[in-house]
This record gives C-alpha cells, sequence and structure tokens, in this order.
C-alpha cells in the first residue's frame, strides 16, 4: 500500500495517464514522456505567446489577399476583407472570418494571459472547474484561426488568370506564424498550474 | 487515498475537460462512462475496438486517397475553366513565394492526415496481431504529439468558405475530391470522438500483460 496525495497525482500531457508527481519533473509510468517542469513551462508558455502577439500585429495591417483585376492592385487586410463581405451581404461568411480570424485568436491571447498571470497572482482562486473548461476551450477551438490561410491559399490556387488574379498576401505569412505559436503557447502550458 | 502500488494508477483517470480525478469501473460492451462533474466522456467499453478501429482506419484513408488524386472543385470565370487539387494549393502558395505557409499547409493538411491514418492502420494491425509491444508504444507517442495539428477538418470548411465568396462571380462544380475529403473529415472526426488514446494504451496494456510481459 503505498499513500498518495490526492493532489499530487497528474495526467500525463501525452498518454494521459495518471501519475504521481515527484515534484519538479517526473517521467509518465507509461510512456516515458516527461512531464513538463512547471516553470520552465510557464516560461515557453509566456515566450511563445509574445511571439504570437507580435505576429499578429502584422497580420492585420500588411493585406491578407491582394486581388489583380486588369491592371489594378488591390489588397484587403482580414478586417478589411470581413467588411466588404458583410456589405456585399454575405453574412455567414463574413461572421465566420471574423470569428476565425480576429474573434479566436485574440480571445485565446487573453485566456491564457489571464491564466499565465494566474498561476502567478491568486486571481480567480475559487471558480477551478471554470478555468479548466476555459483551457480546454482554447485548446479545442484553438486551430480554427487557420480558416483564413487555408482560404487564402484555395482562392490564389484557383483564381489566376490572364486578367484575374488573387495572390496570397504578407499577413498570411504572419498570420499563420501567428496562430503556430498560439497552438505551442496553449500546449506548452502545464494544465496542473491551474489552481 | 491509498492504492497498491503504481500499476493500480493505470486504474484512475482524470477528466480531460475539468481534471475531477474518477476511478475506472468495469462498464458494459458498447457503452461508455461520463464524468460526474461536467459530463463530458471518459472511456469507452468496446471489445471489438482493434478490428472497427482497424476497419475505420483502413476505410478513412482509401478516402483521403481518392480526396487527394482528383479536382477538388471546378469553377468557370469569364469563360475560363479552373480547377484544384489538393496538391494544387501548396504548389500556388510556393509558387507566389509563400514557402513558410506552403510548408505549413503542406503538413497541416495532407502530411499529418496521412500519418494519423497511417499510424492507426499499422497500430490496430500489430494489436491485432499482439505484437511489438515496444514499438507500438511508439507509435501511441507520436500519435498523441501530432494530433492536434491534423487539420484537414478545418480545410474542408475553409473550401466552403473560399467557394462561397466566388459565389456571384463564377460557376461552381464541385469535384469528386470535394466529397471524399468529407466523407474521410467524417471519418476521421468520428475516429476522434470513438477511440479515446488512452484506450487503446489501456486496451495494449491487457493485450501484453496476457502474454506474460515481453
Amino acid at each position: 500500500m503505498i499513500e498518495i496525495d490526492e493532489n499530487a497525482l497528474i495526467r500525463c500531457p501525452v498518454c494521459e495517464a495518471v501519475n504521481i508527481s515527484t515534484g519538479d519533473e517526473t517521467l509518465c509510468h507509461r510512456c516515458g514522456s516527461r512531464i513538463s517542469n512547471q516553470k520552465s513551462s510557464t516560461q515557453k508558455a509566456w515566450a511563445y505567446l509574445i511571439t504570437a502577439i507580435i505576429a499578429y500585429i502584422p497580420a492585420n495591417l500588411y493585406p491578407m489577399l491582394i486581388t489583380k483585376q486588369f491592371g489594378m492592385i488591390e489588397g484587403s487586410t482580414i478586417l478589411g476583407g470581413v467588411v466588404t463581405l458583410w456589405e456585399h451581404g454575405s453574412y455567414p461568411i463574413a461572421a465566420i472570418i471574423f470569428f476565425a480570424s480576429i474573434v479566436i485568436p485574440v480571445m485565446k491571447f487573453l485566456i491564457l494571459i489571464y491564466l499565465l498571470i494566474s498561476v502567478k497572482y491568486p486571481i480567480g482562486k475559487d471558480k477551478k472547474v471554470d478555468k479548466h473548461k476555459l483551457y480546454y476551450m482554447t485548446e479545442a477551438v484553438g486551430p480554427w484561426s487557420m480558416i483564413d490561410v487555408f482560404v487564402v491559399a484555395i482562392l490564389a490556387a484557383l483564381i489566376h488568370l490572364a486578367n484575374v488574379e488573387i495572390v496570397a498576401g504578407t499577413a498570411a505569412t504572419a498570420f499563420a506564424i501567428s496562430v503556430f505559436f498560439t497552438l505551442l503557447a496553449a500546449h506548452a502550458f502545464d494544465e496542473r498550474l491551474i489552481k | 487515498m491509498k492504492i497498491e502500488n503504481e500499476e493500480a494508477l493505470d486504474r484512475l483517470i482524470i477528466c480531460q475537460q475539468c481534471h475531477t480525478l474518477h476511478e475506472e469501473i468495469p462498464i458494459k460492451d458498447g457503452t461508455k462512462a461520463v464524468c460526474t462533474e461536467c459530463g463530458s466522456m471518459l472511456y469507452h467499453y468496446d471489445s471489438r475496438l482493434v478490428d472497427n478501429g482497424l476497419a475505420w482506419s483502413i476505410t478513412g484513408l482509401i478516402f483521403f486517397i481518392v480526396a487527394n488524386s482528383f479536382p477538388l472543385v471546378n469553377i468557370e470565370l469569364l469563360g475560363h475553366e479552373q480547377f484544384i487539387t489538393i496538391f494544387k494549393t501548396f504548389l500556388s502558395l510556393f509558387d507566389s513565394g509563400y514557402y513558410l505557409v506552403g510548408l505549413m499547409s503542406l503538413f497541416l493538411i495532407f502530411l499529418f492526415p496521412l500519418m494519423i491514418f497511417l499510424i492507426n492502420i499499422i497500430l490496430f494491425t500489430l494489436l491485432k496481431l499482439k505484437k511489438a509491444p515496444q514499438f507500438t508504444k511508439e507509435l501511441l507517442i507520436l500519435f498523441s504529439h501530432i494530433k492536434p495539428w491534423s487539420m484537414s477538418d478545418i480545410f474542408l470548411i475553409s473550401v466552403l468558405v473560399a467557394l462561397v465568396k466566388l459565389i456571384g462571380y463564377a460557376q461552381i462544380h464541385m469535384g469528386v475530391s470535394f466529397w471524399a475529403l468529407a466523407i474521410f473529415v467524417a471519418i476521421d472526426l468520428y475516429i476522434t470522438k470513438r477511440i479515446h488514446i488512452s484506450e487503446i494504451w489501456m486496451l495494449r496494456k491487457r493485450i501484453f500483460e496476457n502474454k506474460g510481459n515481453r
């Protein structure tokens, strides 16, 4: 018989086995993965998150989509694209793009910042379940931000006539980098830190 | 809380969504256990897990191959016909110099989904043959690392969004690949929902324990 503290039980992020935490670094007894060290996981998450936020700025300032039509070159930013779609009456598509490219990334930044701060300072301590749900939601919803990048790629591949051509813009790269690093930040974040 | 030894840890399960600790109990074939706190699924019990998993993975792979071999959509724009395949999407990004986005898309919508299904097929075959305990372990670990990065479902929705943007400018005809991709995504979602990674770990443990811990 081993006496264990229920609070010392942690879940392996790779294989989901339950492990007994032995302090700083624990190796999973089932798959052998290193269950990350709490301090470095927070630092990593911050680093990835800040990179993502920085990349998100050019992603919104530069054009996402460049339309070349009979010699006229016109670039549209993410927000500009949403506005155009809205004005044309494609409300559902405008809403999807708005959610995927603006609401989800910004929400993810805010939630991760909130969770990372709450690791250090006791904010919202009594609402344990909510924070886990919040984290789970950001994990589940995060990849959907890639929609806009894929849409641009599809349009660029589909429309390249002599007179009318669509090309991806600089923002596509910036946005893809931003999504990539947000996903890394969410993965790096150690769920056990939610207290 | 008291447990007998480290082995007994495998009978515990922590809810994925709310982190409540549960003890695994035997349940009827074909039923599932849910979390008492938040109601999310904890595990299924399916006595034919290996066969079902293998069958679904092979079906999925076939649809994946079809989805990648034919045009996704054809459009008619200003009298010109254009079509795209999944591969053309990456190529056009490379052509216009967006190597990073092109490479990312190649991984997210082609390589990772393909790897997921290949891993599943190899894994279930090995489990069925009750062979290679070490290799199945490595496959499972690789699977967990890749799974969050497989984005076929998001690509499918992106195709729809892109097409809706073109309504009014061009005539759109869906290609064979589009439907194949839609079925592939449905199978992918079904497998993800139906077969939880921890169930395969538990199954692997049962299989290789019965063989006397090779």
